[in-house]
């Protein structure tokens, strides 16, 4: 249903492509498909109709610039105006700081504690945490593992039920530390003696930052409640989770207007690993659901070495073993395949879920297995027959059972590449400009 | 819950009003007040309305805009009171509409599944007579809005009527309240006399299992649970056995929280649900959720399947659209509506209370 969306805003910008002069009706058409787009990424309302009143007025009205045709220009104004929008990423310093933690129940500040904990430790800086959250049962042994697991220093103490005197324990006992992350317990808007709380948790320790965490699929509310937290203890930094689900993320936009910072995180997964820079084109390339070329092509930079794999050959449908292997080695290096795949513009078309959900030591098993193939074989997999599985499952020191599981996944990821295929040439473009720049 | 609305209900209310136009012969006798004079651009002509009627020519050049079946044969007595209503007075208030129920965290599609209804409902039908235009409309929303909240759904007579114990398992995406919810609703169905225990499903969350236990232990409950990263099915199946061997009526299972866009942690599901085979399967998801809410509701309908809803955090958001949104995707009653932090804060909901309550009065 998103998807589609997408698709429709695609079409509305098709209809732009070619025209000389601006034309009002497709502006229109074009200034309703993106209004329906962002309403259904959680944008706020009133934010949406002032971005498309806007965007509407600047194309009309201005004059486009020489040489750049009618698509290019509103292009540009949509664009313009939603980076506004955006804001900017947060610079992070690794100066000595402390960082108090706001957000809604359940929105994910325990997570994302750990997670720009474990960020900080692997700048080199020294890093603790204290954990204020006196409420909700088990808060102290989750945050407690999770800082075990990397080795940051955790004070708590589940018996004290003063979040105020915990933290000022904690100072105290982690005075040695240059980075100090103080999670607390979720509250909103409408609980006062809670939201007071925040405000002494915030004298006590004078925080250098305060962060508020936005959960992706925040809605309307957003705004009211990023609002009242910033009227509090003045919010200047947004930490968007659960990006790994489906939710866009509209609502952190809220907050970013409402409390005039940026965001600083974005969490897109359950390990502590999972938390990544806030790229705003890419953001934005979500919002509307169109992929998201910039991010995708600096990643591809960034992890794929000469030749390792062959776009024109993806494309083809002739995707071999061989290509498979590459491609599992590349996406070792960045991330899970859905990721990446998320960032292609791939509009409407369906890959399996099977087919994107491949862990990290499935992928590994399918790569050992592979290591026991002939290049016969890695070419030309249909030569795969009983007996060479049951010689390749030996090899590999695994099952014909894996093996045939993995002929299967080929398969797959074949029939997903094939129908890239269907005639899209700015995907053909857009392969070729990766196989160039890499 | 679905505050807010109520008050902007109220006013498109009048709008649409005003946009519906009565035309009489005999206009002293229309109960609104609204006269043929009053007849606005868009209706039909006031010519063709006034003689004694020639249905077909009314409907064919005085509304061309209309559906086609707009004036039906009907006796003189109801022509009398023919409710005429354009498409095109429409369009201003069910914007208005509209933009209020999307403020209210009413999902795009949902949103525009009530106002489809509510213009198909106004535009072009018959009317019966001797009811206000108010009347009217007020009906048109509460049918809009009722059909897409669906019925409510009597929990505890179902538990009085089924063998036990009845397992109830709960799902949804992380940080919901999943976990909370259970203590709540143990807390609900041990004041109604049933025993209930706890199966601490949600073996993946670092400190969930300290989490249900800590609730099991306020509320004098029994959690069964295994360690971290433990087999979740296998956790609940002990919960099952244990709740046979010892007569207790209900099993409440929790589950790790986890997106409908992970196949594997939603095989999983489908496997304790294999294991356990609940008797219901409840899907928690939260009041403040947007336009998300509708996605995932669908995808675990889809995929493990639901029996009903529960919609927390409604305290954090009194407009609770999200509730609409969900009982929309999802096609299940919704059950509870969590309202606190405290063990009682939460409430069976009553989808024909609230959408009574919510267009009732004058806001």
């Amino acid at each position: 249903m998103l998807e589609s969306l997408g698709g429709n805003l695609k079409d509305a910008l098709k209809k732009l492509a070619g025209k000389t002069v601006i034309d009002k009706a497709a502006v229109d058409e074009l200034v309703k498909d993106l209004q329906r787009a962002l309403i259904q990424a959680d944008v706020n309302v009133t934010q949406v109709m002032q971005l498309s009143q806007a965007i509407k007025h600047r194309s009309l009205e201005e004059e486009p610039p020489k040489g750049t045709t009618v698509r290019e220009h509103v292009l540009r104004i949509v664009y313009e105006e939603l980076i506004q929008l955006v804001g900017s990423p947060v610079e992070i310093s690794l100066s000595h700081q402390t960082i108090l933690m706001a957000g809604l129940q359940g929105s994910g500040k325990t997570t994302s504690v750990a997670k720009i904990a474990r960020y900080f430790q692997r700048k080199g800086t020294k890093t603790g945490v204290i954990c204020a959250d006196t409420f909700r049962p088990g808060a102290y042994n989750q945050i407690k593992t999770l800082c075990d697991r990397i080795h940051v220093p955790c004070y708590g103490n589940p018996e004290e039920e003063d979040a105020r005197v915990i933290v000022r324990q904690g100072l105290s006992h982690l005075s040695g530390v240059d980075i100090l992350i103080i999670d607390t317990q979720g509250r909103h808007a409408l609980e006062d003696e809670l939201i007071q709380e925040i405000i002494d948790l915030n004298d006590i320790t004078r925080a250098t930052h305060r962060w508020l965490v936005i959960d992706a699929a925040l809605g309307q509310q957003a705004r009211e409640q990023a609002r009242r937290f910033h009227e509090a203890i003045g919010i200047d930094g947004v930490i968007i989770t659960k990006m790994d689900g489906t939710a866009k993320g509209g609502g952190a936009l809220s907050a970013v207007g409402e409390t005039g910072s940026g965001i600083v995180f974005v969490g897109m997964g359950e390990t502590i690993e999972d938390l990544e820079w806030f790229d705003p084109p890419g953001f934005i390339s979500r919002l509307l659901g169109m992929g998201d070329l910039r991010a995708l092509a600096e990643r591809v930079q960034e992890s794929l070495k000469e030749d390792e794999i062959d776009p024109n050959a993806l494309l083809s449908g002739k995707f071999t073993l061989r290509d498979m292997y590459k491609q599992l080695e590349a996406v070792n290096r960045m991330g899970p395949l859905k990721q990446v795949m998320s960032m292609l513009p791939l509009g409407g078309m369906d890959l399996p879920a099977e087919a994107l959900d491949g862990t990290a030591s499935k992928m590994e098993r399918y790569r050992i297995i592979m290591d026991s193939m002939t290049s016969k074989e890695m070419d030309d997999p249909s030569v795969i027959s009983g007996s060479r599985v049951h010689r390749i499952a030996r090899g590999a020191g695994g099952t014909p059972e894996e093996v045939r599981e993995l002929l299967k996944y080929h398969k797959t990821m074949k029939r997903a590449f094939k129908g890239l295929k269907g005639g899209d040439r700015n995907m053909q473009r857009l392969m070729k400009r990766f196989s160039r720049s890499s | 819950m679905l505050e807010g609305l109520k008050k902007k209900i109220f006013s498109v209310r009048r709008s649409l009003e005003e946009s519906v136009t009565e035309v009489s012969p005999k206009d002293d006798s229309g109960r609104t007040g609204s006269v043929s004079s009053q007849i606005q651009e868009g209706c039909v002509e006031r010519d063709e309305t006034q003689g004694p009627l020639d249905l077909s020519l009314t409907e064919r050049q005085g509304d061309q805009k209309q559906e086609p079946s707009f004036i039906r044969k009907v006796s003189t007595l109801v022509r009398e009171r023919e409710f005429i209503v354009s498409s095109k007075n429409l369009d201003e208030p069910l914007f208005e509409l509209e933009m209020s129920l999307l403020e209210s965290d009413v999902a795009l599609v949902a949103t525009d599944a009530i106002i489809d209804h509510v213009r198909k409902d106004l535009v072009g039908s018959k009317r019966k007579i001797g009811r206000s235009i108010d009347d009217i409309i007020t009906k048109s929303l509460s049918d809009a809005l009722l059909s897409v909240l669906g019925e409510g759904f009597d929990l505890i007579s179902y538990i009085r009527n089924h063998p036990r114990p009845v397992r109830i398992l709960f799902t949804g995406v992380n940080g919901t309240g999943k976990t909370t919810t259970i203590a709540k609703v143990a807390q609900f169905l041990t004041k109604q006399g049933f025993s209930v225990v706890l199966g601490a499903g949600d073996t993946f969350r670092a400190g969930a299992i300290e989490q249900i236990d800590v609730h099991g232990k306020r509320l004098g409950l029994k959690v069964i649970a295994h360690q971290e990263g433990s087999d979740p099915s296998a956790v609940l199946f002990d919960t099952v056995a244990y709740a046979k061997a010892h007569g207790i009526d209900i099993v409440l299972g929790d589950t790790a929280g986890r997106f409908h866009n992970k196949a594997n942690l939603m095989n999983q599901l489908a496997k304790i649900k294999r294991v356990i085979e609940p008797d219901l399967v409840l899907y928690v998801d939260e009041a403040v959720a947007g336009n998300d809410a509708v996605v995932r509701a669908q995808d675990f309908a889809d995929t493990v399947g639901m029996d009903g809803i529960i919609l927390t955090k409604v305290d954090m958001d009194p407009k609770g659209g999200a509730a609409i949104s969900i009982a929309y995707a999802a096609k299940k009653p919704l059950f509870f509506i969590g309202i606190g932090q405290g063990y009682d804060d939460i409430v069976a909901f009553d989808p024909v209370s609230v959408v009574n309550e919510l267009l009732s009065g004058d806001a």
